[in-house]
């Protein structure tokens, strides 16, 4: 058994009286990659939130490995380790493409330490390689502000994969984008597994095939089911929850 | 990026060139007068550094020229033969003799409740070195403050706007130490050393030009070292920075803390050059001003702000002094600003910028996008 990276244990947040999260409690593993289905609002991004310390939670605990991170100060938790895009692309609209991922490749969190010129010989490098793995090498001197959606998307991946955080959450990488773009966006992410422990909330059922390994579902603020594909889409409780949506399994 | 960054350089030494050369044709009257619109300049120059490139639009760096001002003229006040001939040895600024309790010492110490303040202004440098320090205290302080709660975007301003009126009340009202709403006047000449900084001469010029200088370029490459970088993206989306890691107030804090030190600079050197310091420079039409002159000249471009508010003050005295203009020049003024807001939302050096993209990338086929970065894109960043 690999170890056990992120471990959620009764994890619970109380916006004024009603829990958007309720008792969330799993264990993600080393280089694993998961996804996280359910409907909307069942409280996929929210539970993303409460990982990466956006949101603070009312009950529960958050372990990176062995150490607690449960309701820290946003920045330490992505020191300790934790990766994350947001379901609304963002990335530094008015810095070139290849600023970005120098900014991102920048290991000291404060700005004293950053007081020196250059972002070195080794951020150049991975620098060089994330283009390349995003495809965008060729528009490395444009201002992020022109890309694409799909590409504004995957340079916020390209932030996740030079940051190089032991966890990378995704919340919906292909929300908004054409079949060829979903395509290319699941070789990222295939090409991560194994060297991060990635948590992905997806919608696109074609999406989720082609990366999928284990997949928890998300009802009501709770988990209902967890299991590979397979189990998944046959699981009557499942199929139940999603009656009266349209169904995405 | 890289291809222009030679021309900006370029651009910075034309502009050194030019204003070292200015002593060669004018009188020493114009040269007190340019001394200012440099030290407005430097002004610009500050508040593209905090709107710009940190997204945090001040509209009271009055209050960090105004303290900077202060700290200098108290000690230039206390230099003054107006405050050495008050039948004592040690100084006493004149105010206070005049508005003393009967009986009072005429003592710096003690002739009034608070006037011990000013006793270690006594020394001109410590008087310099509040000018600075005081300045980024209060940033200091009041960034740690403001930005550790997360307040951005027109919060800040309005924070930042009441702050200045609040303080330059409390100026008039500590009447016994600060002269109210006179001011201080009648001050001594800065010295160093032998040179006495007589605000009409070449020298007193040179102070405040080189002084300028050193601030763009220092400016400038701050802006260029990995946390101005850094400064930026937390202006284009705070969030984003906060997830990779970094720890946004500090770059906030630390780039409003500049800004201000520079704006206290300015302040003493205004001080130097004006002979005067006074509860206006915390006026709310000042600091709006200086905010005019930036988006003129500039936000993102350190040069083109200081730009902007030299040619306008330079534009300005030229047309106050032909009879009948001096009026309707307010109204140009603010018509230049609707009009610059409108199409040129990056200013004189924006437009500067866009010809350069043009005539500099274009060439090299890597220009087919010339496009702007619009005003939307800049203020989505809040
Ligand atoms: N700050 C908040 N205050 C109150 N309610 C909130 C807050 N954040 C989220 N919610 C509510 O919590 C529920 C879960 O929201 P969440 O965004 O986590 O859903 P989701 O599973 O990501 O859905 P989607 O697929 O639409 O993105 C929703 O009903 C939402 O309205
Ligand atoms: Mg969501």
């Amino acid at each position: 058994m690999a170890d056990t990276a992120l471990t959620i244990d009764g994890l619970s947040v109380d916006f004024e009286g009603f829990k958007a999260v309720n008792g969330v409690t799993m264990t993600v593993d080393e280089g694993e990659l998961r996804v996280l289905l359910g409907a909307n609002g069942a409280g996929k991004t929210t539970l993303m939130d409460l990982i990466s310390g956006k949101t603070k939670s009312t009950s529960g605990r958050v372990f990176l490995h062995d150490t607690e991170i449960t309701n820290w100060e946003e920045h330490k938790i992505a020191r300790a380790g934790v990766g994350r895009k947001f379901q609304i692309p963002s990335v530094f609209k008015e810095l070139t493409v290849r600023r970005n991922l120098e900014v991102a490749s920048c290991r000291k969190p404060g700005v004293f330490a950053n007081l020196r010129f250059g972002f070195g010989a080794d951020a150049k490098r991975t620098v060089d390689q994330v283009l390349e793995l995003i495809g965008l090498t060729e528009e490395q001197n444009q201002v992020a502000a022109y890309l694409s959606h799909g590409q504004t998307q995957w340079l916020e991946l390209g932030l996740l994969i030079t940051q190089n955080p032991k966890i990378i959450l995704l919340d919906e990488p292909t929300a908004g984008m054409t079949q060829a773009e979903t395509h290319k966006t699941s070789v990222i992410v295939n090409n991560l597994k194994g060297r991060h422990t990635i948590v992905v909330v997806e919608h696109d059922m074609a999406f989720v095939r082609e990366i999928a390994e284990r997949i928890t579902v998300l009802h009501l603020g709770q988990v209902l089911a967890e299991g590979d594909v397979r189990e998944i889409e046959t699981n009557p409780k499942v199929r139940e929850a999603y009656l009266g949506t349209k169904g995405i399994l | 990026m890289s291809s222009k960054r030679p021309i900006d350089w370029a651009l910075y030494a034309v502009f050194v060139v030019l204003i070292m050369l200015a002593p060669l044709v004018m009188d020493s009257f114009w040269l007190n007068r340019v001394a200012k619109y440099l030290v407005y300049g430097m002004l610009g120059a500050a508040i593209a550094l905090s709107w710009g490139y940190a997204g945090i639009l001040n509209l009271g760096q009055g209050l960090f020229f105004g303290a900077g001002a202060y700290m200098l003229a108290m000690s230039l006040k206390l230099a003054s033969q107006t405050s050495l001939q008050q039948g004592s040895d040690k100084p006493v600024p004149d105010f206070m003799l005049w508005n003393a309790e009967p009986g009072a010492p005429t003592e710096l110490c003690c002739i009034n409740k608070a006037s011990f303040l000013w006793l270690p202004f006594q020394s001109q440098w410590f008087g310099v070195a509040m000018g600075l320090v005081l300045p980024v205290a209060l940033a200091g302080i009041l960034g740690t403050i403001v930005f550790r709660k997360r307040i951005s975007g027109v919060f800040v301003s309005i924070i930042t706007l009441a702050l200045v009126l609040l303080v330059r009340l409390v100026v008039i009202d500590a009447q016994p130490i600060t002269n109210g709403f006179n001011g201080l006047t009648d001050l001594g000449w800065f010295k160093v050393g032998d040179l006495e900084f007589d605000p009409y001469v070449v020298p007193t010029y040179y102070l405040v030009a080189v002084s300028l200088s050193l601030v763009l370029v220092s400016a400038r490459l701050l802006v260029e070292t990995r946390a101005g970088i850094i400064l930026q993206a937390v202006r284009d989306d705070q969030n984003r920075a906060r997830y990779l890691g970094f720890d946004v107030p500090s770059y906030q804090t630390f780039f409003f803390a500049v800004s201000a030190a520079i704006a206290g600079f300015a302040g003493m050197l205004y001080v130097i050059v004006s002979e005067f310091a006074s509860p206006t420079f915390m006026d709310l039409t000042f600091s709006i001003t200086m905010v005019v002159w930036a988006a003129v000249g500039g936000r993102s471009s350190i040069l083109g702000a200081c730009i902007g508010a030299i040619l306008i003050n330079v534009i300005s005295a030229t047309v106050s002094e032909t009879e009948g203009f001096a009026e309707a020049w307010k109204a140009v003024i603010g018509l230049i600003f609707v009009l610059v807001v409108l199409y040129l939302p990056r200013g004189l050096g924006g437009l500067a910028h866009d010809l350069v993209d043009r005539f500099v990338v274009r060439k090299r086929g890597g220009g087919e996008r010339a496009l702007r970065v619009t005003s939307t894109s800049s203020q989505a960043a809040e």
